[in-house]
């Protein structure tokens, strides 16, 4: 098991013939992820790494419609429109690759997609693996190994030296899902932890937050109620007020988003911090011994 | 992105906000100062709250007093910032001052609507204090602003018979301009009511959403551009804006070409944690060009206070072949001598690895300085060996 994604999921690409895409679309395809159809309107009847072009997600999803799963690598002005097509069409869960969204575009998609049940990830999202099963977005697939550990991250970066670290000391994970660096989200790490809370194939979750936003504050008052094991590593100690740091997302405002904000409401809902992420593998070794 | 006083005001006029004629000096500008009646109130431009406290907001009767608040205002610095220009606008007799903002609620996911009867002071100050006072009214991102809601909030604000319409009025504009330029912000404290019963936006404060600027080319019309969420740029860091790369100044000595933003950030705390200290925060990841990635480090290599550059490419939509190609061109063209300690894994690994190898063995003089690890050497053994050179001054 895993969440999210596994060797059955068929998924779609939406921007398919764009630079970025078409690499990854290749990547995708040899680590055995199951792409079925790529739109890009106005292209529609091409093919990218033998993989057919649709004009619309719903033409696509006439022709393959055991697809579930769609990911979005469109330029930043035209994401809103491409996930909102997504949702209609009836995908149930949206990897948003594309970065710095306007605000107010993701505050709409965000509501839509709640309404309708759908999962959007991301924007800004290294995407997520479900290791050996499956891979939608751009992670680097030498990284992860399959294994128990469940890793859910703000930063494409992090969710790579993570599981870099995990897998240097014997373990794997069962899904790493990259939330993204934009400052409103889809999912959040709330919604990942339910997830793997309930996943027989999870023995323990690290999660990875950053300066900026909520959301791992949000988050806190679920793991007290979780059975597993949560590690919480925070990036952005050391990092200056008023300026943003890469990610639209991280940004410290006054007294909030900072990180010891952050680690205190976490802490105090029994995850257990890491300062530095090297560190990691030796606490989760100590609390599953 | 925070907009000064003055620059909102322009939006504000975009939206038919009422706000004082007013004139912006940097100095003692005679054709824009003749343009004023007296008394008027000199207010310093800056980023930061409190100017009244400060001293940084003055009233003038005549030429000569004017003249000599500008220079005693213009050169202060008000925290981190130095002021450059003041806005002076006609002194008014007020009656009534109310709070009135339009923000995003990061916690709800919504559009929200602040007011406060009692304006012109800290608003977060009143929170803590009378937070009875304090009015939110949440506005789904796909509902359409109606003109009923704009007068159930200039209610609840106490306004009622005249004043109701003329207040509805500002609370329906200032909504729309916070739609209307993709706003994370827009707040008038304080919204004035003045003895003849008219309405003025006294103060503005609006931060744009950097993110959505593209699809406003109208401010650049109205003379507003980038900078940071609160406060300028430096030089180096408007050098890198126009490149098109995220980067900070920060204080220290070491270079970071961290790869992606998350990694950036955290390579800072890591280096910090290990006794170092960073020079810079940089966004190098999201699949920069080969050109972009040299400009990156022309940037940390061109920096006087950088000793050593710590360098680390995790391969996802950045492939190492192309960072290793950028590096090993920069290196060569430019001969720096700096050292640089790196570590490189991910996409196209193999391929990045060899053409590093191909320069390395070609241009031995030149790489001599540079190390290049792989995934199996641990990221804090890299930094800190980064910061070790970065004391002893070479590898």
């Amino acid at each position: 098991m895993s969440i999210i994604i596994d060797e059955h999921t068929r998924t779609i690409v939406q921007g398919i013939t764009g630079r970025n895409a078409s690499f990854h679309t290749k990547l995708m395809l040899g680590y055995g992820t199951k792409i079925v159809g790529g739109v890009t309107p106005g292209k529609g009847g091409e093919e990218v790494a033998g993989i057919r072009v649709y004009d619309t997600v719903k033409e696509c999803l006439q022709k393959h419609p055991d697809a579930t799963v769609s990911s979005v690598w469109v330029p930043p002005g035209f994401a809103r429109d491409a996930i909102l097509e997504a949702i209609d069409a009836g995908i149930k869960t949206v990897v948003v690759i594309t970065e710095r969204i306007p605000v107010h575009d993701m505050l709409y998609v965000r509501e839509c997609a709640r309404e309708k049940g759908v999962m959007v990830i991301g924007g800004n999202t290294p995407g997520l693996i479900s290791p050996g099963k499956s891979l939608v977005g751009m992670l680097p697939r030498i990284t992860f190994k399959p294994g128990r550990i469940g890793t859910v991250a703000r930063s494409g970066a992090i969710t790579y030296y993570l599981a870099n670290s995990l897998n240097l000391a014997g373990f794997g994970e069962s899904t790493s899902v990259g939330l993204g660096g934009d400052p409103i989200l889809g999912a959040n790490f709330e919604d990942i932890l339910h997830l793997f809370e309930a996943d027989p194939a999870t023995d323990a979750v690290v999660m990875a937050g950053e300066i900026g936003g909520v959301y791992e504050e949000l988050a806190a008052p679920f793991i007290k109620k979780m059975t597993k094991p949560v590690v919480a590593f925070i990036a952005g100690k050391a990092a200056p007020q008023g300026k943003r740091l890469g990610h639209a997302g991280a940004i410290v405002e006054g007294e909030m988003g900072t990180a010891q904000s952050k680690i205190e409401a976490l802490s105090a809902n029994g995850a257990i911090i890491a300062q530095t992420l090297s560190e990691i593998p030796e606490l989760l070794r100590r609390r599953l011994a | 992105m925070r907009l000064y006083e003055f620059e909102a005001k322009r939006l504000f006029r975009r939206f038919r906000i009422p706000v004082l004629d007013a004139v912006v000096v940097d100095g003692i500008n005679e054709e824009e100062l003749n343009k004023i009646t007296y008394p008027v109130v000199v207010k310093a431009q800056t980023f930061l709250g409190g100017r009244g406290k400060a001293g940084l907001i003055k009233t003038a009767e005549t030429r000569q007093e004017v003249e000599s608040v500008i220079k005693e205002i213009i050169g202060e610095s008000h925290g981190p910032y130095r002021i450059e220009k003041v806005l002076i606008e006609k002194k008014i007799d007020i009656a009534k001052e109310l709070y009135l903002s339009v923000i995003i609620d990061r916690l709800e996911h919504k559009f929200c609507v602040i007011t406060c009867s009692r304006g012109g002071v800290d608003i977060e100050e009143i929170a803590r204090q009378s937070p009875e006072l304090i009015h939110k009214y949440y506005f789904n991102a796909s509902v359409r602003f109606s003109q009923f809601s704009a007068r159930t909030i200039a209610n609840g604000l106490g306004l009622s018979g005249s004043m109701l319409k003329s207040g509805a009025e500002v609370v329906y504009k200032l909504f729309n301009l916070f739609i209307g330029f993709d706003c994370k912000l827009a707040e008038i404290n304080p919204l004035v009511i003045t003895q003849d019963k008219k309405i003025y936006a006294l103060d503005a404060k609006v931060d744009l959403d950097e993110d959505a600027m593209f699809r406003h080319p109208e401010l650049k019309e109205l003379g507003i551009q980038t900078r940071h969420e609160i406060g300028e740029l430096t030089e180096r860091e408007k050098l890198a804006k126009a490149a098109g790369i995220p980067y900070v100044d920060l204080d220290g000595d070491i270079g970071v070409f961290p790869g992606g933003a998350g990694f950036g950030i955290a390579a800072i705390d890591l280096i910090k944690h290990y006794g170092g200290s960073a020079a810079n925060f940089m966004d190098s990841g999201g699949a920069p060009t080969q050109e972009k990635l040299r400009k990156m480090l022309g940037l940390l290599i061109d920096n006087p206070k950088v000793k050593a550059i710590f360098g680390a490419r995790f391969g996802g939509i950045s492939r190492c072949d192309d960072w290793a190609k950028a590096l090993v061109q920069y290196v060569i063209e430019n001969r720096p001598e700096k050292p640089m300690i790196m570590r490189m894994a991910g996409n196209m690994e193999e391929e990045g690895r060899r053409v590093l190898k191909e320069a390395k063995e070609k241009h031995p003089e030149l790489f001599k300085n540079i190390k290049v690890y792989s995934v199996t050497t641990p990221i804090e053994e890299v930094i800190k060996e980064t910061i070790r050179v970065a004391k002893a001054g070479r590898i």
